[in-house]
């Protein structure tokens, strides 16, 4: 089964896409944790295609979800000026803030969210972008309640 | 999303500025506004309450650092720029917590966020307001 959202590419639709995700990943008997990660994936990479890809113009983001054995997969595709997300350098997080390469937040985060993320160009000039995510995954974002500060 | 603010008094004034609702690309900007607001007024030690926010993506902790820059007197960065603008509160802080912008009860999958990106070393981060407060 393959689920397909098309929403015009304008930051009021986030919503709609996390909660697009929400109701199709549980009806793919995906994890919570594993759904947890794929809604923040999925916002991160769509917001960058409307402020980064589409920069203001008008344009449609098209998403797919579906089940694929162990793994759930989402596919965005959008005709936005060519952006490969994946060779955006990948920070290093054990240096310090002000040591940390210029990247983006949005890309950083989607790569430590799902397990595999793969970009092309599509035949009509577009990009698509495929994020797979265990479906049993545990979350790789910490559910433990923050602790008090030292004082 | 929804924000009310109220001032309180501990050894100094401190505003209390509380989140419900999801942050994301189409909010986050106005958090900042906000924020840019109380400063205007006289605010200057600010508690920012996550305890109504369920949600966040990076934009929301753009925001965050956004703020923290304002109130620690510096010039915030195009919030645009992810990475580049966190760069410029940890070259402004030294990597340290700032003092002047704290938080409030972020639920556990906020928390989680802070630390997948290294963020909550630069907030000190309270689950008990009175605490918090006293703090300033």
């Amino acid at each position: 089964m393959t689920v397909t959202l098309r929403v015009a590419a304008e930051v009021h639709n986030l919503a709609a896409i996390r909660r697009f995700i929400q109701e199709t990943g549980a009806a793919l008997d995906a994890s919570a944790s594993a759904i947890d990660d794929l809604v923040l994936a999925v916002d991160e990479s769509a917001t960058n295609i409307i402020k980064h890809g589409y920069g203001g113009q008008l344009g449609d983001i098209e998403i797919e979800i579906w089940r694929e054995a162990e793994a759930v997969v989402v596919r965005l595709r959008d005709q936005a000026p060519p952006f490969d997300p994946t060779r955006v350098p990948d920070p290093d997080v054990t240096l310090p803030l002000d040591r940390r390469p210029v990247g983006g937040l949005g890309v950083f985060l989607t790569r430590c969210l799902v397990d595999a993320i793969t970009h092309r160009l599509t035949s009509q000039g577009g990009n698509e972008l495929t994020l797979t995510k265990k479906a049993n995954a545990h979350s790789v974002i910490s559910q433990e309640t923050p602790h008090e500060h030292d004082q | 999303m929804n924000m009310t603010s109220e001032q309180t008094q501990a050894r100094v004034p401190v505003t209390i500025l509380r989140l419900s609702g999801d942050v994301d690309g189409s909010n986050y900007r106005a958090v900042i506004d906000q924020a840019q607001a109380l400063y205007r007024q006289g605010t200057r030690d600010l508690l920012i309450d996550l305890g109504g926010v369920a949600y966040t993506s990076s934009a929301g902790l753009v925001a965050l650092h956004n703020v923290a820059l304002l109130f620690n007197a510096l010039e915030p960065p195009d919030p645009e720029q992810g990475w580049r603008a966190i760069r410029a509160v940890a070259d402004a802080g030294e990597g340290g917590p700032q003092p002047h912008v704290k938080l409030l009860n972020p639920q556990p999958r906020v928390a989680g966020v802070l630390e997948q990106t290294g963020l909550a070393s630069f907030f000190q981060i309270y689950n008990d307001q009175a605490a918090a407060l006293a703090s300033f």
